[in-house]
C-alpha cells in the first residue's frame, strides 16, 4: 500500500470513528448515514519526469461531522499517521465555515504528494477495496471516489444505502447482495435470481486479551461474532453450484471497520495460513489450501484471508476450478456492552487489533474455534441440503426422460411417435432424447429459481427504489431492494453486540500505539499534508513494506497485457496530455454491482457500446475528446511512449471494469 | 360327481333361503346390478393409448415451457368419496384433485416414479406379459425405497387411467384363503375344486376363473387366518354344508376382494361375515362390503353390499355371559377408530350396526372370536355359527 492509499484509508477510518462517537451520543445502534468525497487530482509533475503531481481532497459532502474541530482534528490526524510531513495553509472558506451559526462545519482536507503513475493507479485501486468493504458493514455511508489524471476523470460512488442487510444491532449492517462477494459473470443468467447471501450467525464469544498486549493498552472486553455464508445462495439449483470451491474470511473490528491486513506477513494473518486452526474442514470432507493471489482488480470485496479447496488427490484442475460456491466468514470484533469508547481510544484499539489479533485469536483459540465451527457447519449443512435435492432432482429428471424414452421408443404406434418428434421440433429420437433432457432440466431449474426468487421479490415489497437509477437494474434482477432486518433475511436471530466501550488509561494512549505527533502541522481552513515515505505510514520498516505492496499489486499475464496494449496504443493520441475536462459520462454494469451510478470521464470509442454510446451523445455536457500534446511539451521518442504507455495504463485501471 | 359332504338338514338353512330371496328380491328391485357393476376390462390398446396421451400431454407441456404435472384425484378425502347403498364408497364425478409437479421438491420423484411405472406398465400391456406388484417394487426397489410406494402410485396410475388395476396388467400378490364346496377352472386351464381338505390360495387372476360351480347355501367370510384354519379343522365347512369358507388373512387384498365379488355376481348366495368384536374387524368387514377409500375408484368391482354381519357381535359377549377376563380394553387407537367408522357415512343406514357399536363404546372391551373357546372348544363351529345361521343371527 502506496502513501496516498494509506492516508485516504486512515483519515476515512479516524473520520468513521469520529463519525460513529458522535452518533452513539444520539442513537448508539444507529447506522452511518452520509456522504464522503475522495478525490485525487494527478497532473504531470513540472519538477519530476515520469511522475504524478497527486493532491487528494477528502470533504464531507453535507453537514455530517457536527461539532468537528479542525485544529483538533489535524492534530489527531497527524498523530496517527507517523511519518507524516504536512503543509498546512488557510483559505477564506473557512471562516464563513466557522462562523456558521449552526455550528455545523462541513470540511475539507487537502494533502499532496508526488508519485509514479503506476503507483497512483494501486493506490486507487486499494482505496477502492476499502471502500467497497467499509459499504460492506456501513451501507449507508456513500463515498464519492473520483480520480483525475490529466483532466481525464475517472468518477465511482460507492454506497448500498438500497441494499437488502443483515442488522447487526450495533450500527452496523452486513449487506447480503452476493455481488459483492462473487463475479456473477461466471454464472448463467437464471442463477442470478437470488441474490441474496444468507449468513448464519455464531454465538458472540469474549475474547481473552493476553497480558503482554493489555500492557500496550488494549484493555477492556472485547467479542467476537462470526457470521458464515454460502455465495451464492446454495438454493439457487445449478450443477455449477454441487460443491464449496473457496472460502473468503473477512475481518471487521470495533464500528465495524476493516481490519486490513497490511501485510500477509504480519502476525495477524499468521494463524490463518493454518486453514485448520479455527474450522475443522474435515468434516465436511473439505481440505483447503491458503490463497494467496490476492487480485485488487475486482468489482468485489477483497477478503482478508482466502481459502481454496484442494481435492485430496490434489487433482490441480480443480484447485482453480472457480465454478463452485464460496463460503463467506466475517469476524466481527466489538467491545462488550458497557464498555465506554472515546474516539482516540477507540483509534488504538483498531490499531493494535491490527497488529494483534493474531495473539488475541490464539489465546481465545477453543472458544472462537467453537463459535466459527457452529456458524461454518451451519452454513456448509445449508450447501449439503442444497446439493441433496439437487441430485435428487437430477436422479428423479433422468428417470422421467428414460421411462418417457423407453415408452417412445418403444412404441408401435406410428402417429404416437410422430407427434412426439413434431411437439419437441426433433429429427429423430436422439434428436427427441436431447431435446426431452433439455427442456425438464431447463423448465425445472428455472421453476425452482423462481421459487426461490420470489422470496426476494416478497422481501423487496415496499422497499424504496434506488434513487441514483441509470444503473441498468434490469440486466441485474432488482437492485432497489430495501435494508431488511435479519428476521427478514433469514429468520435467524440478530446479533446484539452492545454499546460500544473502550477504557484506557489517560497519558498511555501515545506511547501504547506508537503514534508520534509532527510539530509541523499547523492550523488553517484548508489542510495540506504532505507524505514524506510512505513506507513509514505502513509502520514496517521498508522490504516488508515493499512486499506488502507486492501481494496487493494486480498482476496480469502476458496475454492480457498484450491485449490491453494494442487497446491502449490506439488510443494513446486521446490519452496523452489530455488538457481540457472531459466529461464523458457513460455507466457500466460493473458499477451496479457496488449499488452505485459511476460516472467516468474517459473510454475509447471503440470501447463504448450503442447504448452507452447513445448515453454520452445524450449528456449535453459532454465534451469531445480532444487530443492535445501541448501541456506535456516535448519528450524523447521512448521515453515518451513508455510515459504515455503508463498514463495510458493508468487511465485503463481506473475504469471499473474495462480491464475485464 | 364327487361324493357330497352331507350337511344339516334342509329345514336347517330355511332361514338363508329366506334371506337369499330376499337378496335376490332386492336386486330385482334395484334393476339387477348395480350401475357400473361389472365394468369391463380396458382392452390393451385403450390402456396403450391411454399412456401415450399422458407422454403427449407431458411433452406439450414441455413444447409450452411449462413444468409438466400429473392431475390424479384426491383419493385421501372423504370430500370426494361418495356413498350408495348399492355400491358402497365411490368417488364422486367430479372431486377434488391433486397436482404432482416435476418442479417441486416434494413431488418429483413421484413424479418420475409414476412415469418409471408407466413405461413398466406399457411393456407388461404390449408383451401381453403380468407382473405382481412384488415384482415392480424389485425391478428398482432402492429407487422405489418400499412397497407401499409402488402400490400407491399403482392406484394412483389405476385412478389417473381409469382403468382398473388388471387391465394395467398388474396383479396383486394373493394371500386369501377359500375353502368349501367350489369348483372352478383358471385362466391356464387348471381345475381347482375348494372341497379339500386343505384351503386354496385365491387365484391372482380372478378375471381369468371361468366355469365357477358350487351349490353352496352360503359364503362365510372370516377376518382371521387362525379362525379360518380352526374352522377348517373343526370341518365347518363339512357340517354345514354345501358352504364355502374365504379368509383375507386381515386386511383382505385385492384379488380377495374380487373374488368376494365375483362370488356374489355370479351365484347371488348370502354373505356373511366372521370378525373380531373390535373396531379393526368392524373395519375390515366394511372394506368387503363397502370398499376403502383408496380404492373408492374401483368400487363398483369391489363392494359386496349385501354382505352381513354375522359374528362376533358385542351384543353377543353379554349374551352368552363371555367371562370380562376374556374380553381386552378398547385401547386409545381402538376409540378413535371405533368414533372415525361411526362417523363414515354408510353407517347411518346400518342402525343395528350403530347400536352393536355404541355398545362396544360403551363397555369400552372388545373381544376377540377366540374368546368363545372360553365356552368350550369347538363352541365356534358346534354351537355359535350353526345357531346363528340357522336362526337369522346377522345384521
Amino acid at each position: 500500500m502506496e502513501g496516498t492509499a494509506v492516508a485516504v484509508c486512515e483519515i476515512l477510518k479516524y473520520l468513521i470513528i469520529h463519525w460513529r462517537c458522535e452518533t452513539a451520543r444520539i442513537s448508539k445502534g444507529a447506522l452511518l448515514e452520509g456522504e464522503l468525497v475522495i478525490s485525487i487530482e494527478a497532473l504531470n509533475s513540472k519538477h519530476q519526469a515520469n511522475t504524478l503531481h497527486c493532491v487528494t481532497t477528502i470533504a464531507s459532502a453535507g453537514s455530517i461531522f457536527g461539532g468537528l474541530v479542525l485544529k483538533k482534528i489535524l492534530k489527531e490526524i497527524q498523530s496517527i499517521l507517523p511519518g507524516l510531513s504536512a503543509e498546512l495553509s488557510w483559505t477564506s472558506e473557512e471562516t464563513s465555515y466557522s462562523q456558521d451559526v449552526s455550528g455545523v462545519t462541513p470540511f475539507q482536507m487537502i494533502f499532496e504528494v508526488h508519485e509514479k503513475p503506476r503507483t497512483l493507479m494501486t493506490d486507487s485501486l486499494v482505496i477502492k477495496n476499502f471502500l467497497r468493504k467499509v459499504i460492506t458493514v456501513l451501507p449507508k455511508i456513500r463515498f464519492n471516489f473520483s480520480v483525475k489524471v490529466n483532466g481525464i476523470l475517472s468518477m465511482e460512488i460507492f454506497g448500498a444505502e438500497n441494499e437488502p442487510t443483515l442488522n447487526l444491532s450495533n450500527g452496523i449492517a452486513l449487506v447480503v447482495n452476493h455481488q459483492h462477494y462473487v463475479s456473477t459473470p461466471k454464472f448463467g443468467a437464471t442463477e442470478l435470481l437470488c441474490s441474496r447471501i444468507h449468513p448464519v450467525l455464531g454465538h458472540p464469544v469474549m475474547l481473552f486479551i493476553p497480558d503482554d498486549v493489555a500492557k500496550m493498552g488494549l484493555l477492556g472486553e472485547l467479542i467476537l461474532t462470526p457470521a458464515a455464508a454460502l455465495c451464492p445462495c446454495p438454493k439457487v439449483f445449478s450443477n455449477q453450484l454441487n460443491r464449496i470451491s473457496s472460502a473468503s474470511i473477512f475481518l471487521y473490528g470495533p464500528s465495524g471497520l476493516p481490519l486490513i491486513l497490511l501485510n500477509p506477513e504480519q502476525p495477524t494473518s499468521t494463524i490463518f495460513k493454518d486453514t485448520s486452526y479455527f474450522i475443522n474442514w474435515k468434516k465436511h470432507h473439505l481440505c483447503m489450501v491458503p490463497n494467496l493471489d490476492f487480485n485488487l482488480d475486482r468489482d468485489l470485496v477483497l477478503p482478508d484471508v482466502s481459502y481454496q479447496v484442494e481435492s485430496s488427490e490434489g487433482d490441480q484442475t480443480q484447485n482453480m476450478d472457480p465454478q463452485g460456491q464460496t463460503l463467506l466468514l466475517f469476524l466481527f470484533v466489538d467491545f462488550h456492552s458497557g464498555f465506554p469508547v472515546q474516539k482516540m481510544e477507540l483509534w488504538g484499539v483498531h490499531t493494535l487489533l491490527t497488529t494483534h489479533l493474531s495473539a488475541i485469536l490464539t489465546e481465545s483459540h477453543s472458544v472462537v474455534q467453537d463459535s466459527i465451527q457452529v456458524a461454518v457447519d451451519q452454513a456448509l449443512e445449508q450447501h449439503h441440503h442444497a446439493v441433496k435435492a439437487h441430485q435428487k432432482l437430477q436422479a428423479s429428471l433422468s428417470v422421467a426422460v428414460n421411462s418417457i424414452m423407453s415408452i417412445m421408443t418403444g412404441s408401435t404406434s406410428s402417429s404416437f411417435r410422430k407427434t412426439c418428434l413434431q411437439t419437441l421440433q426433433a429429427a429423430d429420437t436422439q434428436e427427441f432424447g436431447t431435446k426431452l433432457h433439455k427442456s425438464f432440466h431447463e423448465i425445472t431449474q428455472n421453476r425452482f429459481l423462481h421459487h426461490c426468487s420470489r422470496e426476494v421479490k416478497q422481501a423487496a415489497e415496499g422497499g424504496s427504489s434506488l434513487t441514483t437509477g441509470v444503473c441498468s437494474s434490469q440486466e441485474f434482477g432488482s437492485p432497489s431492494e430495501p435494508n431488511v432486518s435479519s428476521e427478514q433475511v433469514d429468520g435467524r436471530k440478530c446479533l446484539s453486540m452492545g454499546p460500544a466501550g473502550w477504557r484506557q488509561e489517560p497519558g498511555s494512549r501515545c506511547a501504547s500505539l506508537g503514534l508520534r505527533t509532527c510539530g509541523s502541522i499547523g492550523v488553517g481552513p484548508w489542510l495540506a499534508l504532505r507524505v514524506a515515505d510512505p513506507r513509514l505510514l505502513l509502520g514496517l520498516p521498508g522490504p516488508e513494506a515493499e512486499a506488502g505492496v507486492q501481494q496487493l499489486l494486480p498482476e496480469k499475464n502476458n496475454a492480457e497485457q498484450s491485449t490491453e496494449d494494442a487497446h491502449e496504443n490506439s488510443s494513446l493520441e486521446l490519452l496523452a496530455g489530455t488538457s481540457g475536462q472531459v466529461e464523458n459520462k457513460s455507466l457500466k454494469r460493473g458499477s451496479l454491482r457496488q449499488g452505485v451510478e459511476e460516472t467516468r470521464a474517459f473510454r475509447s470509442p471503440r470501447a463504448l457500446n450503442p447504448s452507452e454510446a447513445a448515453l454520452g451523445r445524450a449528456e449535453p455536457t459532454a465534451a469531445p475528446l480532444t487530443p492535445s500534446r501541448n501541456r506535456t511539451g516535448p519528450r524523447s521518442g521512448l521515453e515518451d511512449a513508455l510515459w504515455l504507455q503508463e498514463i495510458s495504463n493508468l487511465s485503463e485501471w481506473l475504469s471499473p471494469g474495462s480491464a475485464s | 360327481m364327487a361324493f357330497a359332504p352331507r350337511g344339516p338338514e334342509a329345514s336347517f338353512f330355511q332361514v338363508l333361503d329366506q334371506h337369499r330371496a330376499s337378496l335376490l328380491a332386492a336386486l330385482r328391485k334395484g334393476g339387477g346390478e348395480p350401475a357400473g357393476g361389472g365394468t369391463r376390462l380396458a382392452t390393451s390398446s385403450e390402456v396403450l393409448a391411454a399412456i401415450e396421451n399422458v407422454i403427449q400431454d407431458i411433452i406439450t407441456s414441455l413444447a409450452r415451457n411449462e413444468a409438466p404435472a400429473f392431475t390424479i384425484d384426491n383419493r385421501s378425502s372423504w370430500e370426494n368419496i361418495k356413498f350408495e347403498d348399492s355400491v358402497g364408497l365411490h368417488m364422486v364425478s367430479h372431486c377434488t384433485t391433486r397436482k404432482i409437479k416435476s418442479d417441486s421438491p416434494k413431488s418429483v420423484k413421484t413424479f418420475a416414479l409414476i412415469l418409471k411405472i408407466l413405461s413398466m406398465i406399457y411393456k407388461l400391456v404390449q408383451s401381453n406379459t403380468y407382473a405382481t406388484k412384488r415384482d415392480i417394487y424389485y425391478t428398482d426397489s432402492q429407487l422405489f425405497g418400499n412397497q407401499t410406494v409402488v402400490d400407491n402410485i399403482i392406484n394412483d396410475i389405476s385412478c389417473m387411467l381409469k382403468v382398473p388395476r388388471r387391465s394395467l396388467h398388474i396383479l396383486s400378490t394373493s394371500k386369501g384363503l377359500i375353502a368349501g364346496d367350489l369348483r372352478y377352472i383358471e385362466e391356464d386351464g387348471t381345475k381347482v375344486n375348494c372341497a379339500c381338505a386343505t384351503a386354496v390360495a385365491v387365484p391372482s387372476n380372478i378375471q381369468g376363473i371361468q366355469n365357477l360351480i358350487t351349490d353352496a347355501k352360503f359364503l362365510l367370510i372370516v377376518e382371521k387366518d387362525a379362525t379360518f384354519q380352526r374352522l377348517l379343522d373343526d370341518s365347518f365347512c363339512t357340517k354345514m354344508s354345501p358352504c364355502i369358507m374365504v379368509t383375507g388373512k386381515g386386511a383382505p387384498d385385492l384379488n380377495t376382494r374380487l373374488l368376494v365379488k365375483k362370488l356374489w355376481d355370479t351365484f347371488h348366495i348370502p354373505i356373511f361375515t366372521l370378525v373380531d368384536a373390535d373396531p379393526h374387524g368392524i373395519e375390515i368387514m366394511c372394506i368387503y362390503k363397502y370398499g376403502s377409500m383408496a380404492m373408492s375408484f374401483e368400487a363398483h368391482n369391489l363392494t359386496v353390499p349385501a354382505i352381513r354381519w354375522l359374528g362376533l357381535l358385542p351384543s353377543d359377549i353379554k349374551r352368552l355371559n363371555i367371562p370380562k377376563g376374556t374380553l381386552i380394553p378398547l385401547t386409545k387407537q381402538d376409540q378413535m377408530k371405533l368414533d372415525s367408522v361411526l362417523k363414515r357415512p354408510y353407517i347411518t343406514c346400518q342402525p343395528f350396526w350403530r347400536k352393536e357399536m355404541e355398545i362396544m363404546a360403551d363397555s369400552k372391551m372388545k373381544a376377540e372370536i377366540q374368546a368363545l373357546t372360553f365356552l368350550s372348544s369347538d363352541y365356534l363351529s358346534r354351537v355359535y355359527l350353526p345357531n346363528k345361521l340357522k336362526f337369522g343371527g346377522w345384521i
